[in-house]
């Protein structure tokens, strides 16, 4: 683990570059209008981070992770509820270890 | 109406935003419990959840947080995970350039996913106090900082306990509901492919750590070689 100070420091770097890309989509609208190209690669951008949080993390874990997200996306397909299908996703994937 | 930033929007926004509050305090919880999973101090947790209000990218961290601090992949991953704020922003521009750059930049410090929802939302109904984002940011920040803190106060229990309730699923069986609510049809099915793809590559050939920015940048580029081609 850090200790307190690089544990500080750490947390100021995630914070001002966290603060770059909160400010920086509506700086660039003002100073550099977006290509479309850049446009359609930041559409994209975001569920390409998420594909590779969920699918590297679920491999590693291994079987339940898959329980989980499965539980998970069928809740989804069924009512749209997020917080719903976080838990039950875990709640399943809980009971899976548990058999 | 004219665009301003003023008290009584900031109060309608935070007014709207109220009903998110138990989602995002259980959230925060989750996050508190995490980071002692991981053996992060309390403080530092609910450090990082006032300072940086991100989740996605302070769950990212976790997996990162070692001595020798990892800086590279720390910072990277930081962007990577957030850098959808970006189009966030950038979507906001009609509304907020008509307002002084310290109102502008001093707001967007609260911007999040779904208080940019609910403040766009709310923009089509008329609404152009810039208020609105601000107030709604802060009640998601003060609801995301006291889960932290619950949770890491409440944290004893141990690695073991967490797998026994399955808490330690719960950051990739978030983000796979968040792909859920993202998925807009089929034009995202073959970028997510090649992000899948591009991110066990690297995971099996990179060295820890890159994977989430290899598939991102794979599944952005590939996006952008199947506009291109439409």
């Amino acid at each position: 683990m850090p200790g307190a100070d690089l544990a500080l420091l750490a947390i100021a770097g995630m914070a001002a570059v966290t603060y770059a890309t909160r400010a920086g989509g509506l700086w660039l609208m003002v100073h550099v209008p977006l290509s479309p190209r850049v446009e359609s690669f930041l559409r994209y951008l975001s569920g390409s981070v998420l594909v590779a949080l969920v699918v590297p993390a679920a491999l590693q874990e291994g079987s339940a992770a898959w329980v989980a997200i499965a539980g998970a996306v069928l809740v989804m397909l069924a009512t749209k509820r997020t917080m719903l299908a976080l838990v039950l996703g875990v709640v399943i994937a809980a009971a899976f270890r548990g058999a | 109406m004219t665009v301003r930033l003023t008290m009584q929007g900031v109060v309608r926004g935070a007014r709207e935003m109220a009903f998110v509050t138990p989602s995002v305090i259980l959230f925060g919880v989750t996050f508190g419990v995490a980071a002692r999973g991981v053996g992060m101090e309390g403080w530092t947790a609910l450090v990082m959840s006032m300072a940086v209000f991100a989740g996605g990218s302070q769950f990212a961290a976790l997996d990162l947080w070692q001595a020798p601090v990892p800086w590279g992949p720390l910072l990277v991953a930081t962007f990577a995970v957030n850098a959808r704020h970006l189009l966030l922003g950038a979507s906001l521009y009609p509304w907020f350039s008509g307002l002084p750059p310290w109102q502008r930049y001093t707001a967007v410090a609260l911007l999040s996913d779904a208080n940019w929802a609910q403040a766009v939302q709310a923009h089509e109904k008329g609404e152009r106090d810039a208020g609105y984002l601000v107030g709604s940011g802060l009640v998601m920040w003060a609801a995301w900082a006291a889960g932290t803190g619950a949770g890491a106060m409440l944290a004893t229990l141990s690695a073991a306990a967490l797998r026994t309730f399955g808490l330690d699923l719960i950051f990739v069986t978030f983000f796979a509901c968040i792909l859920m609510e993202m998925r807009r049809d089929r034009r995202d099915d073959l970028p997510w492919l090649v992000a899948a793809g591009a991110s066990v590559a690297a995971l099996w050939w990179l060295p820890p750590h890159w994977h989430v920015l290899a598939g991102g940048v794979a599944g952005g580029v590939a996006g952008v070689l199947l506009d291109a081609r439409r």
